[in-house]
């Protein structure tokens, strides 16, 4: 593995895996925001 | 509220992009290394936003056991979970940059092993919160992460008191150590960019815990009041 390679491939996971989170983050939040819609609608 | 979250993360934005500017053209080649050296603007604070969030975690897991504060229950679980994403990234970016440089992904000395262990540490405790279920479970991940935290200041000092494959400290090494400033620079914006970025993610996290915790009691609720009808 070269220099370059190293670099860009370091620089790639170090945005990748807190993009990927981010995602999670996000998917968990509009799941939760369903929820809380759904004992609202059954209240 | 609402506009001071989100002008902090279009400062955490312009701030990351500044940073990374600064990592990949401003600072000098290193001599020995070459290009490749610049993976350690991404490494190294990565490493320390993970080592704040696991402290951020030690903290509030005390204040839990002593106040039994849900608040402070929803602040560990975010930070552990921030740590693990963060210390992830340092077992990631480590190995890539210790391929070209010492001709081997891994070896089994003091920091790489000690940091392995730590990411374990607190995959259990968050396998513990994820897995486990009855009233002990907070005060048992709790537990594990003020013991587990010890690991947080072998890992951190393992450089210094072990012979290591990885390099000796070159911030607040002693006679020796250093940087070139305008590799300091470079550094600091990129260590204040991912402490910002650590930020985010933990007060998203923990108000996404906050939202979890309301709804859990919501389902409890409705659960005791269908059992008395």
């Amino acid at each position: 593995m070269t220099g370059q390679v190293a670099l860009k491939a370091a620089y790639a996971v170090t945005w990748i895996i807190p993009l990927a989170y981010l995602s999670y983050l996000l998917s968990r939040f509009r799941r939760v925001r369903c929820e809380i819609k759904d004992l609202e609608r059954s209240r | 509220m609402k506009y001071l979250s989100i002008g902090f993360i279009i400062f955490t934005l312009a701030l990351l992009g500044f940073s990374t500017y600064q990592a990949l053209f401003v600072a000098p080649t290193e001599q020995t290394m070459g290009d490749v050296q610049r993976i350690f603007y991404y490494h190294a604070p990565t490493a320390w936003v993970a080592g704040v969030c696991f402290f951020v975690n030690f903290l509030a897991s005390i204040a839990y056991l002593w106040k039994r504060s849900l608040n402070a229950d929803a602040l560990a679980a975010a930070s552990a979970e921030v740590g693990v994403v963060f210390c992830t990234i340092v077992l990631i970016t480590g190995p890539i940059w210790a391929k070209p440089v010492w001709g081997i992904w891994w070896t089994w000395e003091a920091r790489l092993t000690s940091t392995l262990v730590l990411w374990l540490i607190y995959v259990s405790y968050l396998i513990l919160r994820r897995f486990s279920v009855g009233s002990q479970t907070q005060t048992l991940a709790a537990a594990l992460a003020i013991f587990g935290f010890v690991d947080v200041p072998i890992v951190y000092m393992s450089i210094r008191w072990f012979r290591t494959q990885h390099p000796q400290p070159v911030i607040a090494g002693g006679q020796g150590s250093g940087l070139d400033p305008v590799m300091w620079h470079a550094f600091l914006w990129n260590l204040l960019a991912f402490t910002c970025v650590g930020i985010v993610f933990i007060v998203t996290r923990y108000r996404l815990q906050k939202l979890e915790n309301e709804v859990e009691a919501a389902h409890a609720q409705r659960a005791i009041a269908g059992g008395v009808q």
